[in-house]
């Protein structure tokens, strides 16, 4: 035994560069494998840790105040699936904005409540650092969700302004707490404030409340809480779905969840790379050794060496690469677990306890050297066909047959290129190893590229397959305004490139057929709109005709020409199916219809939203400011105004303007116009400045919701990238110095006969091409094929082929790349040494 | 008789080992001739092998310079070195070096295509030279392990022809291989002088040297003595065997 242990660490001593690069190779599959599985346990503490620190509702409708009725608390309680029902009140808004620390708007969701109805449907646990008398100083105080904290990198004590509509209101953050529902910044967040600004803000922003149920951790799902959808309409008969949104235990779980999986299913996957990588080399090795060493092998069998020891050299031999590997990357990865495990608490934007399982890393650390062992062992195997004899003659006496590859005699064009084919082919078996790494390799690359461009790029390809107009701004009306006189006004001014009437997103109507809700998309007349495209079918043109999204025509088996019956607070009607489109967003709910179509369906319906298309160069983020003003006042913005006015006259107006308000928000007033006699003047005005509810800045909302997911991937595709190409370089690497020294006499003659060094460095780097070339083929179409997986979570992924190509490209040149370089040392093959060996 | 395809100035090869210095060529001035079949003769480790090298180009002397024709070749990098072979030099080894993974044919086009682009004209050539070297059709698919020592010689010889090379260089081509081998190599290489090309070729066999107009004798690095014949077949064969024989006496062979 100790003999073999010898043979083995001389022949580790021997090539100690390539031992080196396995050892570094398996250490970093190690290290991912290690620190992943060490986190696992972990990231599954961070849903029930929100659970234990919330101890409330698990499931939650936010209902529109207008459509809310006392009752329903009472149908859902009666409701056997149901453990306990709780409501509260609380400010929803989806077109808010914040001032970022450079004092730059940005787009955030935002919920308001107060501590009281925060309290009804969860616990508040205030995480501050601030002292008592601190807080107690604190004029406005606001305290957040953990994500703002942990992500966004706020601390109690520092500012933080809200903008609605065109006012900004100052907060100065009292703490942190966790929170089960608007939690996260890509979905908007729950902040709690003083009953006062409450009461503030409760004039300018949607007023909702909340219900949160409690169903035995989730088992009602989805059914129950369209059942109590239902229930709450039969009862009320009023729009309830409209502007409606829920979230059901188990959606949140998956939002907590879904991306910390997938990160650690991607990094589980590196490691996979990595060590199939590793297994190819150890082939390449392998042969090449034994065939280096024949004639000493024949000289260990003459000596009474059993093929079976000397295949357990081999053995020995990687795994003591491979343990040299596991004990670096094991060591590594307890001391990447906490640094990881903060990342994976990102993610999800919530906290964990952070336990180091120590068992599963272990475990993967015996399976690498497990497979190690095995590759090593199934590859040396092949020393029992060299008995000792056939050792001597180097292996031969096996003559060749059968076909010829590439004659030189046909020789086209370039005989370098010839005869890197014919050393391609002749080394096939070899070069399906290289193939096998450079196609994961190069799907891992093109996968990620695909997706790091897609969510780095610029917004217009999420536009090209969202499914729903993308225009700069959206605005929805007040139920005053008249959509149509809106747009023409619009038009008309000098920023405005176009102006489209359309449904705001509030609406929801049902598949009957399937009790599928289904958000309208609706235009007057499709062909105005600019990121809408039938993927099939045409447009909607007629009231009985729709388009469905593919995702829903696949998911419920329906072609062109299918009828669908619609629903909305117990109308029903037939509709034709005319085209499909292709949608990443709402899950595919989209319905698209015209206006005509729609007011069948709701006879009181009337478009209440408009798109706005800029000119190009206008600034959405100032133009929306000069239409909140113009447009966009409400009651909040006169509320207190009238003592502020400096003149006589402003006082005056801004008294009559609160009267227009107080008529608007509270009597259901449409429209009102005054004139006031003031000395000789006469102060005059209507209600032309209150039409506007909100504008959204579509752009700005995608950005900050993909934001935080955004740097996660970027991260991500960074490290797949790099990894890649260190995978690539050791490989070609290894792969070329064990070819010269396979062939070191060959290339000998070659030179010899006058070719260069630089020739045949080039012939042998271009040996690879052929598999390279396959390979990334091959990997692009997985790769592209790959990205299609995500789609029913992040939507169609469009993929930019041009940049893509250019990538494969890149990936070819930096193969030929490595393998000449890796090739270099045919340069110190001298013709003279050989000649006379 | 004619000029010179190359010619040595104070030509000096020194190889160090273990800290060892050896010369084993020293100022040698030497002149090969155009048209000449050259012989270099000399005991074993006398310098044969080296010198050939260093005049084809094989290796960089160590001082001194090498000159074909006008073009000195001694600063030549290694590239530039090979691309000088290849268009000017033919080599035929003792131990052969075929390329174990090609076929005959492919051996002999490896060479062709090193210089020179494909044509039917070019196939054409190679498959008459290895028709008049013996090597027959059927055996051109065959790889170097199936055919006899005196066989690969002669794939060897016409790969080393393929591109009319101005110098034929030949280290001890015969050998590796037994007598009858050894003389329908020797065959080829006279019938090669015959049409004019120039060789040079390293041997220790008398009657190898035979087949030369030219012999230097080598001796510890340096030319002690040359003798002249008249091209092989023109003279009486006895009397050029003594001629010779008497010359290599003198050298102390
Ligand atoms: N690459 C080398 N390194 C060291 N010594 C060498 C080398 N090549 C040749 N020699 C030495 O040079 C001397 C001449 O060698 P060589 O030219 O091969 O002789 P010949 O061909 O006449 O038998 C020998 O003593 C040999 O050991
Ligand atoms: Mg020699």
């Amino acid at each position: 035994m100790e003999k073999i242990f010898r043979l083995s660490l001389a022949n580790i001593r021997k090539h100690k560069l390539e031992a080196a690069a396995l050892v570094l190779l398996v250490a970093l599959c190690m290290l991912l494998l290690g620190s992943t599985l060490g986190t696992m346990a972990a990231t599954r503490t961070i849903f029930p840790q929100i659970l234990e620190h919330t101890q409330g509702m698990e499931n939650f409708i936010l209902i529109q105040e207008k459509n809310y009725d006392p009752e329903f608390k009472h149908i859902i309680e009666e409701d056997e699936r149901i453990e306990e029902v709780q409501t509260a009140e609380m400010l929803y808004s989806m077109s808010s904005n914040y001032l970022d620390r450079e004092g730059k708007e940005q787009a955030l969701y935002l919920a308001f409540i107060t501590e009281f109805n925060n309290n009804r449907i969860q616990k508040t646990e205030l995480d501050t650092t601030l002292s008592e008398a601190e807080l107690a100083a604190i004029e406005h105080p606001i305290t957040m969700p953990y994500t703002m904290h942990d992500t966004m990198g706020y601390r109690a004590g520092d500012p933080f302004d809200v903008i609605i509509g065109t006012r900004k209101y100052s907060f100065t953050i009292a703490g942190f707490y966790d929170t089960l529902i608007l939690d996260q910044v890509s979905s908007g967040v729950k902040m709690i404030v003083s009953d006062e600004d409450y009461h503030l803000l409760s004039a300018v922003m949607p007023n909702y409340v909340c219900i949160g149920y409690n169903d035995h951790r989730g088992q009602g799902g989805e059914t129950l809480f369209f059942d109590l959808l239902e229930k709450m309409e039969d009862y009320s008969n009023l729009d309830v779905k409209n502007g409606i949104r829920g979230m059901v235990y188990e959606d949140l779980e998956i939002g907590v969840t879904f991306m910390l999986q997938m990160v650690m299913k991607l990094l589980i996957a590196m490691a996979v790379i990595i060590i199939l990588a590793v297994a190819i080399m150890i082939r390449f090795r392998i042969t090449g050794d034994i065939r280096d060493q024949i004639v000493h092998i024949g000289v260990l069998e003459a000596l009474g060496y059993t093929s079976g020891e000397i295949t357990l050299s081999y053995v020995i031999e990687y795994l003591l690469i491979a343990l040299a590997g596991v004990i670096l990357g094991t060591a590594g990865s307890f001391l990447l677990i906490p640094a990881l495990f903060h990342v994976f608490e990102m993610i999800s934007e919530h906290r964990g306890t952070a336990v180091i399982s120590v068992l599963p890393v272990l475990l993967g650390g015996l399976a690498i050297l497990a497979f190690v062992a095995l590759i090593a062992f199934i590859r040396a195997r092949m020393v029992r066909n060299y008995p000792p004899v056939r050792a001597f003659r180097k292996g031969q006496g096996d003559h060749r047959f059968g076909k010829e590859h590439f004659p030189l005699r046909n020789t086209k064009h370039n005989v370098h290129l010839r005869m890197a084919l014919k050393g391609f082919v002749e080394n096939w078996r070899q070069n399906l190893g290289l193939t096998v790494c450079i196609l994961i390799s190069s799907t891992a690359v093109i996968f990620s590229f695909i997706i790091f461009s897609f969510f780095t790029g610029n917004m217009n390809a999420i536009a090209a397959s969202a499914g729903v107009e993308m225009s700069d701004l959206c605005i929805t009306l007040m139920p005053s305004a008249d959509a149509y006189a809106f747009s023409e006004e619009l038009t008309a001014l000098p920023e405005v490139r176009k102006a489209t009437p359309t449904a705001n997103e509030n609406l929801m109507v049902t598949a009957a057929d399937y009790n599928e809700p289904m958000f309208p998309i609706s235009f007057k007349d499709f062909s105005v709109t600019e990121n809408i495209f039938p993927a099939s079918g045409r447009f909607p043109e007629h009231d009985n005709e729709i388009m469905v999204t593919n995702m829903f025509a696949r998911h419920f088996h329906l072609k062109n020409g299918d009828t669908l019956t619609l629903e909305h607070l117990k109308v029903q009607k037939k509709y034709i199916i005319t085209g499909f489109v292709t949608s990443s967003t709402n899950g595919g709910i989209n319905l698209y219809i015209t206006e005509e179509g729609l007011q069948r369906l709701i006879p009181t319906y009337r478009p209440d939203g408009v798109e706005v298309y800029l000119e190009d160069g206008a600034d959405p983020a100032e133009f929306r400011y000069t239409l909140t003003q113009k447009y966009g006042r409400s009651l909040s913005d006169t509320a207190g105004s009238a003592a502020e006015g400096v003149s006589c006259e402003e006082r005056i107006r801004a008294e009559a303007e609160q009267q227009i308000a107080e008529m608007m928000a509270n009597y259901g007033v449409t429209h009102a116009e005054y004139a006031i006699r003031y000395g000789d003047k006469v102060i005059s005005g209507d209600s032309s400045g209150f039409q506007i509810v909100s504008i959204q800045n579509l752009n700005d909302i995608l950005q900050t919701q993909l934001a935080g997911m955004s740097s996660a991937i970027e991260m991500l595709s960074t490290l797949f990238a790099v990894l890649a190409a260190v995978v690539i370089t050791v490989i070609l690497f290894i792969l070329m110095e064990a070819t010269i020294r396979r062939q070191r006499k060959e290339f000998g003659i070659m030179k010899g006969m006058g070719y260069t060094s630089r020739e045949l460095m080039v012939q042998l780097a271009m040996r690879i091409m052929p598999a390279a070339l396959i390979a990334v083929i091959l990997g692009t179409v997985i790769g592209v094929a790959a990205t299609g997986l995500l789609t029913s979570y992040i939507g169609r992924i469009g993929v930019n082929m041009p940049l893509v190509i250019l990538a494969d490209i890149l990936i070819l040149a930096y193969c030929f790349g490595c393998a000449y370089l890796g090739a270099r040392k045919i340069k110190k093959i001298s013709v003279h040494e050989l000649m006379t060996e | 008789m004619s000029s010179s395809v190359l010619h040595t100035e104070k030509l000096c090869k020194t190889f160090s080992s273990g800290g060892l210095q050896q010369h084993v060529i020293k100022n040698l001035d030497l002149e090969i001739r155009k048209g000449d079949f050259t012989i270099i003769m000399g005991a074993s480790g006398s310098g044969k092998s080296t010198l050939l090298y260093a005049l084809s180009g094989m290796d960089k002397p160590t001082l001194g310079k090498v000159f074909f024709g006008d073009e000195d070749i001694s600063g030549y990098t290694n590239d530039q070195l090979a691309v000088f072979r290849r268009k000017h030099c033919g080599f035929v080894f003792q131990s052969i070096y075929l390329l174990e993974n090609m076929s005959v044919f492919d051996n002999v086009m490896t060479g062709a295509l090193a210089v020179q682009k494909n044509s039917p004209e070019l196939v054409k050539k190679a498959e008459t030279l290895l028709k008049k070297v013996g090597m027959g059709e059927d055996s051109w698919k065959k790889y170097p392990n199936q055919l006899s020592g005196g066989e690969c010689q002669r794939v060897g010889i016409v790969r080393a022809v393929i591109n009319d090379p101005q110098i034929l260089f030949a280290d001890e081509p015969t050998g590796s291989l037994n007598s009858a081998s050894s003389r329908d190599v020797l065959d080829i290489f006279t019938e090669l002088h015959s049409k004019g090309q120039s060789i040079v070729m390293v041997t220790h066999d008398t009657r190898t040297a035979l087949r030369g107009n030219r012999v230097i004798f080598l001796s510890d690095g340096a030319v002690v003595g040359e003798h002249e014949m008249p091209p092989y077949g023109t003279d009486d064969a006895r009397a050029r065997r003594d001629g010779l024989q008497a010359f290599l006496d003198q050298m102390g062979w």
